[in-house]
């Protein structure tokens, strides 16, 4: 579907875009994103967004308005943030249109809810990212997180998924 | 009962101005708690807008106790024990869907969603005069339904369903009145979210004002309406909080929104120009004046003892599951015949309530650091003091009110608590 040096920039994003989110670097991970973007955490696989509550289903001024908290000092839910790895695998591109890749993926990812309980923590799950080509540029304009256990009892979700 | 709850005097841990640490960590008292609030009281279960159409079900507990709402052919609204009555099989797993019938995998025996039994794999090994009657599924002893709202209690006598809810039935007709057809929708599903404390902690918090300008800083930040004088009576936020008796309390933003004389400030401040459709179909319904007044005051922010919070336009309820665990569900409030604020609703639910939203993760991670502090047995009480100066009797609802600030609904909370706590205790040394 892509070439070998279009997977590896596509890959080498991915694995970029995970690395920001487990070291709460919020500007860097913001900047990742475009205008017309939305970071959506759904609690199934069929949901429809108008229909279903999410967890998540942030648009770019949402996603703003999400980095702006947590980089106040006072979300007490992620002060201090948790330490956090992800593995990203199974990366597979679903298609091309244009200059956009639409990119499944699986995660697994250890948080340790350092704030109040040092709970260890394992999320894993799905991912769809929609990346687009800007300037050269990938730019990441849609991130759905499929939680295994979405529509389970689950922690604070506060930190960057 | 247990000689151990026996020995728990609740008189001497609950007082008007404080309450004792242990109530929050002993399991005695969380065994004792269940069995006299949760299985012996009135809870919330559901809603009737869960189950639309004949056939549905949806999954629920009391307290510990697994149970489904069905609505049955002849649209009764059904809450069964999930429990196949033969050897105790968990019946239905499915969180919710439609089905003609359930029926158990282990030896298939099969139940209407009225609950009635339909059938067994080779009946005549029951001998002969069965009749398959005594084995249907047991029915939830008492059921009482207010403006589509489910509350039950697994107690067959008691208190009655309306003695239970008293006056603040009104509380449940707010939010339904805000539908131009008088009813809510609870059917876009419910985010769960684990809290790692106590039970108690959470209707406590639902109705304190006090916490907002601290815990919630952070949002009120991000979203730029920190400094705005909300939440803080000293510097003039006119809210109060309310004693509705029966353990329910209120936080009521009224007086605020009142004092900025625009509607829907309950609802992003958004002009009444942006929902012509609502406003038209509310004022077809209601007229212009009555409406007006509905969309300035807005939905109310209440506690309805033990498990159900009116969090304005969400729902909220929740499960104890142990001293140090209580799992909370959030959904929607969404009005039937308002699509134009049903959008919304959804994204402003999603931005306030939930594990992964702005306000939430908050009051789970003081739960938990309470609940770790705890631990510490000194100094044994907690201080309820605030507002004992100066709450009053409202003249207009003859109601217990004070300032946003003060911690009149947490001693509300408390004081029924021992109503019902020394009640059940009392009963159990009787026997003895």
């Amino acid at each position: 579907m892509v070439n070998e040096q279009v997977f590896r920039e596509v890959e080498a994003f991915i694995y970029k875009e995970a690395r920001f989110a487990d070291e709460s670097a919020y500007d860097d991970w913001e900047a990742l994103w475009e205008d017309d973007a939305l970071y959506w955490v759904p609690t199934r696989p069929d949901a429809d967004p108008e229909v279903d509550i999410s967890h998540i289903y942030d648009n770019r001024a949402r996603i703003g308005t999400r980095i702006r908290q947590l980089k106040s000092g006072f979300r007490f839910s992620q002060v201090p943030p948790s330490p956090m790895r992800r593995v990203v695998s199974n990366i597979e591109i679903i298609s091309v249109t244009g200059e956009e890749y639409e990119v499944a993926a699986n995660f697994m990812l250890m948080e340790l809810a350092i704030q109040s309980t040092r709970d260890m923590n394992f999320w894993g799950g799905s991912i769809v990212y929609r990346l687009r080509r800007v300037n050269g540029e990938l730019r990441l304009f849609y991130k759905k997180i499929m939680l295994v256990d979405a529509d389970e009892p689950v922690a604070n979700l506060s930190f960057l998924v | 009962m247990t000689a151990k709850m026996d020995t728990v005097s609740y008189e001497n841990l609950i007082h008007r101005e404080k309450v004792h640490g242990s109530l929050y960590t002993d399991p005695a008292i969380f065994q004792a708690e269940m069995e006299t609030i949760f299985h012996n009281g009135w809870v919330f279960v559901g809603h009737t807008s869960e189950v639309p159409k004949a056939g549905d079900f949806s999954r629920r507990q009391i307290g510990k106790q697994p149970v489904l709402i069905t609505r049955d052919r002849d649209n009764n609204v059904n809450l069964l024990l999930n429990r196949c009555t033969h050897r105790g099989n968990l019946l239905c797993n499915r969180t919710n869907g439609n089905a003609s019938t359930f029926t158990c995998p282990y030896h298939g025996w099969s139940f209407g969603v009225d609950g009635e039994m339909r059938g067994m794999p080779m009946l005549q090994a029951m001998g002969e005069g069965f009749d398959k009657a005594e084995l249907g599924l047991a029915h939830v002893p008492r059921v009482g339904i207010h403006r589509g709202f489910i509350f039950a209690s697994l107690a067959s006598e008691g208190e009655s369903f309306e003695e239970y809810l008293g006056d603040a039935k009104v509380l449940l007709d707010r939010s339904a009145d805000l539908s131009p057809e008088g009813e809510v929708d609870l059917s876009a599903g419910w985010l769960k979210h684990r809290f790692k404390a106590n039970w108690k902690m959470l209707p406590e918090n639902n109705t304190d004002g006090y916490h907002v300008g601290s815990t919630h800083s952070s949002m009120l930040m991000a979203t730029g309406s920190a400094n705005s004088g909300a939440f803080n009576d000293e510097m003039g936020d006119p809210s109060v909080i309310r004693d509705w008796g029966g353990g329910h309390t209120e936080l009521d933003f009224a007086p605020r929104y009142r004092m900025s004389g625009r509607p829907f400030q309950w609802f992003g401040g958004t002009r009444k120009s942006k929902l012509p459709k609502y406003m038209a179909a509310m004022e077809a319904a209601y007229g212009k004046e009555e409406t007006e007044e509905r969309v300035l005051a807005g939905p109310p922010h209440a506690i309805i003892f033990p498990n159900l919070f009116l969090a304005e336009l969400n729902i909220t309820y929740f499960y104890p599951v142990s001293t140090n665990e209580v799992i909370q569900y959030y959904t929607p409030l969404l009005l039937k015949g308002a699509p134009e604020v049903n959008k919304r609703a959804m994204r402003q639910t999603e931005g306030a309530m939930g594990p992964g939203s702005f306000l939430l993760p908050e009051d789970a991670s003081m739960a938990e650091r309470n609940q770790l502090g705890l631990e510490a047995l000194t100094p044994e009480w907690m201080d309820l003091r605030r507002g004992l100066h100066r709450e009053h009797i409202d003249e207009e609802n003859g109601l217990l009110t004070s300032s946003v600030s003060d911690e009149t609904t947490n001693r509300a909370f408390w004081s029924h608590y021992l109503t019902m706590m020394s009640k059940a205790s009392s009963r159990a040394g009787s026997g003895c």
